[in-house]
């Protein structure tokens, strides 16, 4: 009889421990994901998808989040497809907050990102700004500067400026007999673009080095003949390139039919991905990259595990949601969110406030600073393309 | 509703009018995909004139629309020397013309501690006009449909009226109607200056409710859908376009957006099936005809 009330009371116990530890089954906080999951970047959007279901796991089996009223919630994660598309990404984020999510992860492009945020209320409180008054986080989409357009928008994306600043000097560093740069840029790509003429160009020249021009392609180009018989011509030490994986692999695969003999090979963040290596591995080989995702801490590892688990993979972009997912967590627990029907736009309001007033998070491969216009600066480390891997070459920080 | 469905009002509003641009120029015979290039002209003149020079969005809306039809009649003399494919040719290239020339057109100035004005590849940001002047998106939806009304509203009137029946005959049969005393030359640029002033109204619009464009913004897939609209919708009468844009951003893009690239294949498909199978669209004469005798609304027009 003794032994019956024991496994009775340890199973009583074992029950409440159960509960109390498990998610509120009627409390749920709505996270909505949004980017391209279809045509030619729907890698970024699958990617994204993958790494926020990943981190929405996590935090459900940890026991979910923490609300106001000290229940714990349930994170629940919707994902939409804005193909890229700024009409439709303006769309998707009214359908999203038109609904019960309290913030939206997104978009990945940024052609997306700066239409939607003009669509965004200026000023947070502002009575005569009839803009959507809705958190966006976004993970992807780099584009410098887009933030400071609405205080309703925050970024997790790593800052380019100072990455290249930080690689061109260092391989002037560690190479001083480098003395020219020979630009690649794939012009018609918001970000590509502007990371060339607003980044890689400036910091090559102050780091030393003579720009000896540059050529360009479009995103839907397909032959890079007449580019890279300019690039070959230039007989530069470095050449560096902005563009996406897809032309990337194009330009790269041309320069190996034609010979083209450099020292140094520097590609664009967005490239350091697992595209660029399923697409050219061969001719990627040693392409130095920053980035601000890398397999190197145990989290890291973990966000990337997710990742495959959903049939994507944690890079540079899609590994910044990992980290959006557990900084807003954090967030939503500090600001008392109440995740209720009745309680979304104040809720809202709240992760806005909590967001804008974070001036550091943790991250995936060191802390993050939080600058007051609502963008990061993210930890990063030099990786080079290695076979089927990019491996960590430098790491600035040590 | 709520604010999405609003914004779903505006999007189909837009895309009825651009697909109205098409649709002017469609009746005439002539296919012209040089729509984007005139929706381009209207979002950054009308974009200017508010951002820049602090305009009204009303004046701006026409003074854009009236650059694209000023751009469109200069256009239509030599572009409709050519016919059928030969000005599908023309008027692409000159859709590409008119976007490149905004991905290279840099122009801003400082206003207050911003700079603002188009950027070249960069695009043109911070055209607030409805969020800074207090519209709300209810507003924008309202405005945006006492706009497609009016030119609705024109063109079936001129569609019931002599310049609707000129411009048909000479979608029908160019020789036919040029033996009874019709100027070609005329209709024809005739159409294609309507078609622009509409597009150029929809780019004003378009620059509006987004708040930012770039010259991406207004490739050759913008210039498909607006020939696809009256395509799918039939020639018939102005309602046709208005259904297809309804259908279209409605149905295929917003309802079916989780079918992913699907949603692409589904778009094709659908031009391909109704040229096939319903070569004068969804709603053809004969079944304009048919509806309306069965819901005993009438004779049939003679469209």
């Amino acid at each position: 009889m003794k032994r019956q009330i024991m496994l009775v009371a340890a199973g009583a116990l074992a029950f409440t421990g159960t509960q109390s530890a498990a998610v509120s089954a009627d409390r749920e906080v709505h996270v909505a994901g949004f980017g391209a999951k279809s045509g030619v970047v729907r890698s970024f959007g699958v990617n994204t998808e993958a790494v926020m279901r990943a981190a929405a796991e996590k935090i459900n089996k940890e026991g979910g989040i923490k609300l106001g009223d000290g229940t714990k919630g349930k994170v629940v994660v919707t994902f939409y497809d804005d193909r890229c598309k700024a009409e439709e990404g303006i769309s998707v984020v009214r359908r999203i907050a038109s609904g019960k999510a309290v913030v939206a992860i997104g978009p990945t492009c940024s052609n997306v990102a700066e239409p939607l945020f003009g669509v965004l209320q200026k000023k947070a409180g502002d009575a005569s700004d009839t803009g959507l008054q809705f958190p966006i986080f976004t993970d992807t989409a780099i584009k410098g500067g887009l933030a400071k357009i609405s205080e309703w928008a925050f970024r997790n994306v790593p800052n380019e400026s100072q990455m290249y600043q930080s690689l061109f000097k260092w391989v002037k560093k560690t190479n001083p007999g480098f003395k020219s740069v020979f630009g690649g840029v794939e012009e018609d790509f918001a970000h590509s673009r502007f990371t060339w003429y607003q980044v890689m160009e400036k910091r090559a020249a102050e780091a030393g080095f003579e720009v000896k021009g540059r050529v360009k392609w479009l995103l839907n180009d397909t032959n890079f003949t007449t580019q890279v018989r300019q690039m070959k011509k230039a007989k530069a030490d470095v050449i560096s390139i902005s563009s996406h994986p897809f032309t990337l692999c194009g330009v790269l695969k041309e320069m190996k039919r034609q010979r083209v003999k450099y020292k140094m090979l520097i590609g664009l963040t967005s490239s350091s991905s697992m595209e660029t290596l399923r697409g050219c591995s061969r001719q990627a080989a040693g392409i130095i990259i920053p980035t601000s995702y890398a397999p190197v801490t145990p989290a890291a590892k973990e966000a990337a595990a997710g990742a495959a688990k959903y049939n994507g993979s944690a890079d540079l972009h899609s590994a910044a949601a990992w980290e959006n997912m557990f900084i807003l967590k954090s967030v939503i627990e500090k600001t008392g969110v109440m995740a209720k029907a009745d309680t979304v736009q104040a809720d809202r309001r709240k992760i806005r406030d909590g967001l804008a007033a974070l001036k550091s998070t943790g991250g995936l491969i060191g802390g993050i600073q939080r600058t007051k216009e609502g963008e990061a600066v993210k930890p990063y480390v030099y990786v080079h393309a290695q076979g089927k891997e990019w491996k960590i070459l430098h790491d600035p920080r040590k | 509703m709520d604010d999405f469905t609003w914004g779903l009002v505006q999007i189909v509003g837009v895309h009825t009018i651009l697909g109205l641009s098409a649709y002017v120029i469609l009746l005439t015979g002539q296919v012209s995909m040089a729509q984007a290039g005139f929706v381009a002209i209207g979002a950054y003149v009308a974009g200017m004139l508010t951002v820049l020079a602090e305009w009204h969005i009303i004046p701006s809306m026409i003074t854009g629309g009236l650059a694209a039809a000023v751009l469109a009649c200069i256009v239509g003399f030599p572009a409709l020397r050519v016919r059928g494919l030969m000005l599908v040719v023309a008027t692409i290239a000159f859709g590409e013309f008119v976007r490149l020339f905004w991905f290279n057109f840099d122009y801003r100035i400082a206003k207050g501690d911003i700079i603002v004005g188009p950027e070249g590849g960069e695009g043109f940001k911070q055209i607030r006009f409805f969020p800074e002047n207090g519209w709300t998106t209810q507003d924008v939806a309202a405005f945006i449909w006492i706009v497609a009304a009016i030119i609705l509203a024109t063109l079936w009137w001129m569609d019931r009226s002599r310049a609707g029946k000129v411009l048909r005959a000479v979608g029908e049969d160019e020789m036919a109607a040029q033996s009874v005393g019709i100027n070609l030359t005329v209709v024809k640029v005739s159409a294609f200056t309507a078609g622009g002033f509409i597009a150029g109204i929809a780019g004003a619009l378009y620059a509006h409710y987004t708040t930012h464009i770039e010259h991406l913004n207004f490739d050759i897939l913008m210039a498909t859908f607006a020939i696809a609209y009256p395509i799918l919708g039939g020639l018939a009468n102005v309602w046709g376009t208005l259904f297809a844009a309804i259908f279209i951003q409605v149905i295929v893009i917003e309802v079916l957006r989780d079918l992913g690239d699907v949603r692409n294949l589904m778009f094709g498909a659908l031009i391909i099936l109704v040229m096939n199978f319903l070569p004068r669209g969804l709603f053809s004469a004969q079944v304009v005809r048919k509806l309306r005798e069965w819901t005993g609304l009438g004779k049939t027009s003679d469209a």
